[in-house]
C-alpha cells in the first residue's frame, strides 16, 4: 500500500441472504463463508480485496442477493459502516432496539450505535451484479 | 362487505401456486434475481434493508375481523409481531423470509387475503373512502364500484407490464378522504341532472418527483361504461407512457408532455374504438357485488344516545368523541376512527396483540367490520353511539385511543431509512419527535386541524407534498436533513405544497413544526385552520418562524 | 419454437419462416418474416413471387400500420425487447380483437415463461422461447379463473356467474 492511503477506512462486503433476506457479511473465518454479525465481518484495507474475496465466495452454497462493498470508518477505535445507512442495516431499525441484530448486545453493537460518521448517500462502494 | 366466492378463491389459490412455483426456481437458481424482482414485486414482496417485506393487499381497505386475526397470526408465526398500515391501505410485513412466502400466501389465501399486484407496474390496489358504505354525504356506495375494478384489474392479461406503476382511488363524496386527485385515476362518483351514477374521472394526478394534481379528463361518464373507459385509458398509456427513463414513466408525464386535450382526445378514440360489451360490467354482476355491500341491518337507535351524552361529561371521553368519532348516516351511530399515532408510536404499526383485540371490539360494536385509512390508521364503521365509552375503554386497554385524528400528532410517515432500501433519511423518528411536541392535548386541539406528513425520500410514500407541513428527508454529504413543504393538501382542495426554505437537521424538525404551529396561533382569524392561514398569508411569517434558530444547510 | 395446438395444447415444432434480412437477396420463394421496413418496401413484390410473409414489429411499431395488409399476412412477430416492456400485450389484443387477425401471432425477443398465460390470453400463439412445452403448457394452463374477456374468448368470471344464475 502506498502512504497515501488512509488507515482510518476499510472494505467490508455485505449483501442480504437469499432465502432469509437477512443481513449478511463476507465472514473474518473462512474465505467464501458469510456471517449475519458484523462483528464478525472480514475487513478489508483495499476494495481490490474484498472483490477478490466476493469473486470467490460466488461458489459458495448460500446464496445472497445483491452483493457490494461498503466503506468502513475506523474514526473511534472500532471498525464501523461509514454511513448511516449501512449501520442500520448492521444492526436494526433504530426505533426497534429489541430488532435485529442490535438486540443481542455487545460491545461492536454499541459501538455502531454511537457512530456518527457520515457519507454522502448510501455509502455502498460499487454495486457488483450477481446473477 | 365482499365475500369471496369459490372463482374468486379458485383465482387466489391458484396465484399462491404460482409464486410457490416462482420462488422455488429463484432458489434452485433457475430465476435470475432480475428476471424474479418484477414477478416477486408484482405478489408484494420487496427486498428491503433487513430483509424481505411482504405488502399484504386490503382491497379498498376493507377488513373483516376474521381477516383481521388471520393477519395478526402471520404477524406473530412468519413476522415479528407486528405490522404496518401503509398509506395505500395495505399492510406491510417487514421481516418475512423469501423460503416462507409461499406458506404465508397460502394461509392468507385460507381467509381470502392475497399480496397481489401490491407491487410492480401493474395496477395496484384500489383504495376509497374509509368511510364508505357509512358516510352521510356520499352519492353511492365506492366500494361497490372498487370491487368492480379489483376484479377488473386483477391480472390483467394486457395490463400487468405497464411503464410504471398505477393507482386508482375512488370517492363518492364531496369531501375527499381518499386522495382521488394525487392518483394516476382519481373517480368522484355523483348523480347527474336525471339522477343517474356518473364518474369524474381525473387522470395524471401522482406524488413522487414530479407531482402532480389530477385533471378532468372526462365529466359524467354513465356508471357502467366505467371499465371500457379504464381499459381506454390504461391503453394509451400502455402503448404511449414512456420506457426510457423510470422517471418519467408515470401517466401523469404522458399528460403533460401530450396536454391534456391531446391525451383526453385518444382516450375518447380509443374509448369509442372498443367493444363495450366485451368489458363492461353486466347489470346483474353489478347487482350481485351491490348485494354484498348492503348494510346489514343497523338496529334502530334514538337520535340521541343517553349513554353518549353522559359520557361526554368525561373529558377524556369528550375528547376522542370530538377528534375520533364523525357523524353516520343512520340515526344513533357514529364513524370511529381508532389512531395508529400514539405519542411515541411509529405512525401505522399494529402489534399482533392489538390486531386481534381491534378484531374482537369490531365483532362487538362494528358488525366485525374495520377499514384502514390512507392516514394509516383504522376505522370501525357502524359503531353505535350507546357503545361507544366502552369501545373507548376498550382501545384505552390497548394503547390506542390516542384523541388526535387530524391533529398535529396524527403524523403520516413512510418506514424510512429504518426500514426502507430507498430510502435516504429516517422518518419514524422524525414523526416521534414531532408528535412528542403536541402531547398537551389542550394545545393541540388549540393548533386543530394539520396533517403532518413525512417521507424519508422523493418516492414519497408519506404523502408529503400534500401535507399541510410536509417534511422530506434529504441526504446532504451523508448526513440526515429535511427539506419542509407548507400548504398542501390531499383533500378536495388538494394541492402541492411549496418548499419552505433550506432543509434543516434531523434534531430541528419538531422545534420547525411547533414553530409553524405556534406562529398560526399567533397569526390565524377566527375559523381559520392551519392550511386556511398559510393560503391567506403565504410563507413569509412562517418561514421566519422557522429559520430564526435552526441550523441549516 | 413453441406454438398452441388446435386442442389448446403446446408443441415444439420446427419454425417453417426464416428471417430475411433488409440488405439480404431474396432467394426463392419460401416463407419469410421481414422487418417492418423491408415489409414495407418488398412486400408486393414478394408476394407476387409467391412468398408467404411474416413481418416483424417492434415494440413501438402500431399495428395499425398493417391494418390493409394483415388478411395477406401470414405471420405477425411482436417485439419484447425486455420482458417488462408490456406494450406488444397491446398490439396483440388488438390484432386479434380489433381486426380480427387470424394468422400466428408470434412472441419474439425476450420472451419468458412467467408471461406465457398473459401472451396467450392477449392472443399469442407462438412463442420462440427454449422453454419446455411442457413448461409453457403448464404456466397458460395456471388458472382455472380469469376476470377478463380477452382475445383468447375464455369466458371470464363475470359471465360465468351470469350463466350458473
Amino acid at each position: 500500500m502506498t502512504s497515501g492511503v488512509r488507515t482510518d477506512r476499510a472494505t467490508a462486503v455485505t449483501a442480504n441472504a437469499l432465502g432469509g433476506g437477512e443481513v449478511v457479511f463476507l465472514a473474518s473465518s473462512s474465505p467464501s463463508a458469510w456471517t449475519a454479525r458484523f462483528e464478525d465481518a472480514a475487513i478489508f484495507d483495499s476494495d481490490v480485496a474484498a472483490e477478490a474475496a466476493l469473486s470467490a465466495a460466488a461458489a459458495s452454497d448460500f446464496k445472497v442477493v445483491d452483493a457490494y462493498l461498503i466503506a468502513l470508518d475506523n474514526s473511534a477505535g472500532v471498525w464501523t459502516p461509514l454511513s448511516l445507512r449501512e449501520r442500520i442495516r448492521a444492526l436494526g431499525p433504530t426505533t426497534e432496539p429489541q430488532l435485529g441484530p442490535q438486540a443481542r448486545g455487545g460491545r461492536v453493537v454499541e459501538a455502531l450505535q454511537a457512530a456518527d460518521s457520515a457519507a454522502r448517500s448510501s455509502g455502498r462502494i460499487r454495486l457488483i451484479r450477481r446473477r | 362487505m365482499y365475500a369471496y366466492d369459490g372463482l374468486d378463491r379458485s383465482l387466489v389459490r391458484d396465484r399462491v401456486d404460482e409464486f410457490r412455483d416462482q420462488v422455488a426456481r429463484r432458489l434452485a437458481g433457475s430465476l435470475s434475481e432480475e428476471q424474479f424482482k418484477p414477478l416477486r414485486l408484482m405478489n408484494g414482496l420487496y427486498l428491503q434493508l433487513h430483509g424481505y417485506m411482504l405488502r399484504v393487499a386490503i382491497p379498498y381497505g376493507v377488513l373483516s375481523s376474521a381477516k383481521l386475526r388471520a393477519l395478526a397470526h402471520v404477524a406473530r408465526r412468519w413476522d415479528r409481531g407486528y405490522g404496518h398500515f401503509t398509506t395505500r391501505q395495505n399492510l406491510q410485513f417487514h421481516w418475512v423470509k423469501l423460503s416462507e412466502t409461499p406458506d404465508i400466501l397460502a394461509y392468507l389465501a385460507e381467509h381470502d387475503l392475497h399480496a397481489i399486484q401490491t407491487s410492480g407496474n401493474c395496477i395496484r390496489n384500489t383504495t376509497t373512502d374509509p368511510f364508505a358504505g357509512a358516510a352521510r354525504d356520499e352519492a353511492d356506495d365506492p366500494r361497490v364500484w372498487c370491487e368492480v375494478i379489483r376484479q377488473w384489474s386483477t391480472l390483467h392479461p394486457e395490463f400487468s407490464y405497464l411503464p410504471r406503476k398505477f393507482k386508482i382511488a375512488v370517492t363518492a363524496s364531496a369531501k375527499d378522504r381518499a386522495a382521488i386527485k394525487a392518483h394516476d385515476i382519481g373517480l368522484r362518483l355523483g348523480r347527474d341532472a336525471e339522477g343517474r351514477l356518473v364518474f369524474e374521472v381525473l387522470v395524471g394526478g401522482g406524488l413522487g418527483r414530479t407531482p402532480h394534481i389530477g385533471a378532468l379528463v372526462k365529466k359524467d361518464l354513465p356508471a357502467d361504461r366505467l371499465l371500457s373507459f379504464l381499459t381506454a385509458i390504461l391503453r394509451v398509456y400502455n402503448r404511449e407512457g414512456r420506457r426510457d427513463n423510470l422517471y418519467k414513466a408515470r401517466i401523469k408525464i404522458l399528460v403533460s408532455e401530450l396536454g391534456l386535450a391531446a391525451f383526453a382526445e385518444k382516450v375518447e378514440q380509443e374509448w369509442a374504438a372498443l367493444d363495450p360489451t366485451e368489458i363492461d360490467i353486466l347489470g346483474t354482476e353489478l347487482a350481485r357485488i351491490r348485494g354484498q355491500f348492503a348494510l346489514a341491518k343497523l338496529d334502530p337507535r334514538p337520535a340521541v344516545s343517553r349513554g353518549f351524552e353522559a359520557a361526554r361529561t368525561r373529558e377524556d371521553f369528550a375528547r376522542f368523541a370530538r377528534n375520533n368519532i364523525a357523524p353516520h348516516k343512520v340515526q344513533g351511530y357514529g364513524i370511529v376512527t381508532i389512531s395508529l399515532k400514539g405519542i411515541g408510536d411509529t405512525p401505522g404499526d399494529c402489534t399482533a396483540d392489538q390486531m386481534e383485540a381491534i378484531a374482537d371490539l369490531a365483532e362487538s360494536y362494528s358488525q366485525s367490520e374495520i377499514r384502514v385509512t390512507h392516514a394509516q390508521n383504522l376505522v370501525l364503521p357502524n359503531v353505535a353511539l350507546d357503545d361507544a365509552l366502552a369501545l373507548f375503554e376498550g382501545l384505552r386497554a390497548i394503547g390506542l385511543a390516542s384523541a388526535n385524528i387530524n391533529l398535529a400528532s396524527d403524523i403520516i410517515a413512510c418506514p424510512g431509512l429504518d426500514y426502507c432500501a430507498l430510502a435516504n433519511a429516517r422518518a419514524i423518528p422524525i414523526a416521534q419527535a414531532i408528535a412528542r411536541r403536541f402531547e398537551d392535548p389542550i394545545f393541540e386541539e388549540a393548533v386543530g386541524e394539520l396533517q403532518v406528513k413525512i417521507s424519508g425520500c422523493i418516492n414519497a410514500c408519506g404523502h408529503h407534498h400534500l401535507g399541510h407541513i410536509g417534511i422530506l428527508g434529504v441526504d446532504k454529504k451523508g448526513e440526515e436533513y429535511y427539506q419542509l413543504t407548507l400548504g398542501g393538501s390531499g383533500a378536495e382542495d388538494a394541492a402541492i405544497g411549496a418548499v419552505l426554505g433550506p432543509a434543516v437537521a434531523a434534531g430541528d424538525v419538531a422545534d420547525a413544526v411547533e414553530a409553524l404551529a405556534r406562529r398560526y396561533l399567533e397569526v390565524r382569524q377566527p375559523e381559520e385552520r392551519f392550511l386556511d392561514t398559510v393560503r391567506r398569508l403565504g410563507p413569509t411569517p412562517f418561514k421566519a418562524a422557522v429559520y430564526e434558530h435552526a441550523d441549516t444547510v | 419454437m413453441l406454438i398452441l395446438s388446435e386442442d389448446g395444447g403446446v408443441r415444439a415444432v420446427e419454425d417453417r419462416f426464416t428471417v430475411l434480412g433488409d440488405e439480404e437477396g431474396a432467394g426463392r420463394a419460401r416463407p419469410v418474416i421481414l422487418s417492418r421496413a423491408r415489409f414495407e418496401a418488398d412486400a408486393e413484390r414478394l408476394w407476387s413471387e409467391g412468398f408467404e410473409l411474416g413481418v416483424r414489429l417492434a415494440a413501438d411499431d402500431k399495428v395499425e400500420d398493417l391494418a390493409y395488409d394483415l388478411p395477406r399476412l401470414a405471420v405477425v412477430a411482436l417485439e419484447f425487447p425486455k420482458f417488462r416492456d408490456g406494450r406488444a400485450f397491446t398490439s396483440a389484443v388488438l390484432l386479434r380483437q380489433r381486426y380480427g387477425f387470424l394468422g400466428e401471432v408470434r412472441a419474439v425477443g425476450d420472451v419468458l415463461l412467467d408471461q406465457a398465460f398473459a401472451m396467450v390470453r392477449c392472443g399469442f400463439s407462438a412463442f420462440e422461447t427454449r422453454a419446455s412445452a411442457a413448461d409453457w403448457a403448464r404456466a397458460i394452463g395456471r388458472y382455472a379463473v380469469v376476470y377478463q374477456t380477452s382475445a383468447d374468448g375464455r369466458q371470464p368470471a363475470f359471465l360465468a356467474r351470469a350463466t350458473k344464475s
